[in-house]
Parts: C-alpha cells; structure tokens; sequence
C-alpha cells in the first residue's frame, strides 16, 4: 500500500521544444496515475499539442521565459488546481517515472518538505566525464553558499509537499534556478531529504543539456541577484 | 569658479538620483554615493587629485579622474543591467498570469 494517492500529486515537466519525446514521457507519467501539467515555455514546434494529446494539461508562456520560470509557473498552477504534492520532472525522458513515488513516500516517511534527487548518490550511466566535473562544481558552489549539504545540485527531479512548494518562489528564470531553489530551501528552514535517482543519458537529452558556458552564466545570473531586490 | 559651481550641482543630482536607487539595489546607492563624494571632493580640491594620482601610482590627477569615469560608466552599465533584470521579472510575472489564465486541460 503506497504513503501517497497518485490522485494527490501533481508533476510539473517544463518544456520548450520537446515535441519529438515529450508524448512518451506524459504517457508515461499519466500511465501511472498521476496529474500532469506540461508548461510550454513558448515553444515553436508541437511541444504543447502533443503535451495535451497525451493527456497533461497545457500551460503555455506566450513567448520562452526559461526553465526556471516555466517550473514556477507549473508550480502555481499546480497549488492551483489543490496538488498535495508537486514533483519536477524534465521532458527529455531521462527521469524514471518509477522514481515519483519513491520521492513522494520519502516526503512522508521522512516527515520533510522536499525530497531532492541526488544521481550521485544514485546512478547516471552514460554521464560524460566532462559534465560530471561542471555538476560536482555547481554542487561544491551550492554547498558554500547556501550551507546545505547536497550532493547534486541541479538536478530536475524533486518531490514537494504543498506546503514546501508554496514558500518556493523561484525569480532565477534561467537555469540559476536550480541554485536558487536550494538557497529557498534552506532559508526556509524546511526540512529536505535527498533520494538515490537514476538519470539515464541518452544522446538526446545530451545535446539538450547544460554546457560549460551555461555554468558560467548560471554564475553570473547568481551573482547579479545578490545587488538587488 | 563657475566650472566648480555647475560640477557641483551635477554630483548633488548624482548624489539625490543615488537616493532614489537604494531601495532597488543598495550596492548600486552606495557605489554612485562613493564616486559622486569622490568627486565633490575633487572639484573643490583639484591638488588632492594629483598628490592622490601619485600616491597609487598614476601621475596627473586628470589621468586619476579619467580612471574614475571609466569606472563610474561601468557602474552605469552594471546599474542598468539590473534594472533590466527587474523589467524582466516584471514581464515574468505577467506572462505567467496569461499563462494561467489561459490554461488548457488534456484530452486524455
């Protein structure tokens, strides 16, 4: 018997320009009974029509804002429609879906606000050496700053209760949310578990993913939010 | 002394504008107060600029103060990237709204 009704969650997946894989992951979500709402950040393929024929919901931006404001919407949306849970799950199908309810049930069996996925205390086959480096260096910069011990950072699955996903408010529209995220976290003074995930890599989401210069920019869009209010 | 006078009124608007900022970006206020205190300070003290500019190494105070204006661009620079930035959250939070607003429920 599961700790939480599939009907009680909400997963959130941003999306933007995912319509050649997006349908098979809302399937695969909705498959196992749970709601789902696809925010299409201003996409201009079919990425929203596909979303809503395979089932989830459609948020769309009318123009793209970036994933971290794509996953705030969902969120908003989600507190919206009276989720108890909100899980984020990435478009590009490497997250397991198997892996929601073992978020969900840490959430409660732990009595914690977020259960955050951790591919370095799971698995991530496929993961190039280069990217594993950049990851481990966002994760050694996030522990500094926020003082949570995490070990991976930017990592897109995530479990929240409704209460941990209405103090999130995220303003990093970029991909510094991921950073921004945990710092909320922490100021919140919630209580977060980390889980054992798998990512699976595949030459798709590859090429879908962050680069060098994009941990850079992460780093300048951060330290451009510490200036002003 | 007229050149002084007109210097002086445009560092005290540089110093009410600094004013304005502090609540937006405090780092920003406190950056513009700095260089526009500085420059006051120079207008009236024009010596202090040279013996200053050869204290650190510079020579002549006029090079001293055209130093300093690059550096004042770069605030300028650095004050209107974040006052993109808050447009930005601004449009965010607007088209966020639309979106849900606007809000499509699934066929299946």
């Amino acid at each position: 018997m599961e700790l939480v009704s599939r009907a009680q969650v909400y997963v959130v997946i941003p999306a933007y320009n995912e319509g050649t894989v997006l349908s098979r992951v809302v399937s695969d979500v909705r498959r196992a009974g749970y709601a789902v709402v696809v925010v299409d950040d201003g996409s201009t393929d079919a990425t929203a029509d596909r979303a809503q024929a395979a089932g989830a919901a459609v948020v769309k931006h009318p123009f793209n804002l970036g994933q971290g404001a794509a996953l705030q919407t969902g969120i908003d949306y989600a507190l919206a429609q009276g989720a108890e849970f909100v899980v984020t799950f990435d478009a590009d199908g490497q997250h397991r879906v198997s892996e929601i309810s073992r978020l969900t049930e840490a959430l409660v069996r732990e009595r914690a606000d977020f259960a955050l996925g951790s591919r370095f205390l799971g698995q991530a086959p496929n993961l190039p050496p280069l990217r594993r480096l950049v990851l481990q260096a966002a994760t050694l910069f996030t522990r500094l700053t926020t003082g949570l011990q995490v070990t991976d950072t930017h990592n897109g699955l995530r479990a929240m209760t409704r209460r941990g996903a209405a103090v999130l408010r995220l303003r990093q529209n970029r991909m510094a949310h991921a950073s921004e995220c945990l710092s909320q976290i922490g100021a919140s003074g919630l209580r977060y578990v980390e889980q054992p995930v798998t990512i699976e890599y595949t030459a798709y989401s590859l090429a879908k993913g962050q680069t060098l210069g994009d941990g850079v920019l992460i780093l300048l869009d951060l330290f451009a939010r510490r200036l002003y209010r | 002394m007229i050149a002084q006078l007109i210097l002086s009124a445009l560092l005290a608007a540089i110093l009410l504008y600094a004013w304005t900022e502090y609540r937006r970006s405090p780092a920003v206020a406190f950056l513009t107060v700095a260089i526009a205190t500085s420059g006051l300070y120079f207008v009236w003290m024009p010596d202090h600029s040279t013996k200053l500019a050869e204290m650190v190494g510079i020579g002549r105070g006029v090079d001293l103060i055209l130093y300093v204006w690059v550096c004042i661009s770069l605030v300028v620079l650095l004050n209107l990237h974040l006052k993109l930035r808050t447009q930005t959250e601004l449009i965010t939070t607007l088209a966020r709204k639309i979106a849900i607003t606007d809000a499509q429920s699934g066929n299946a």
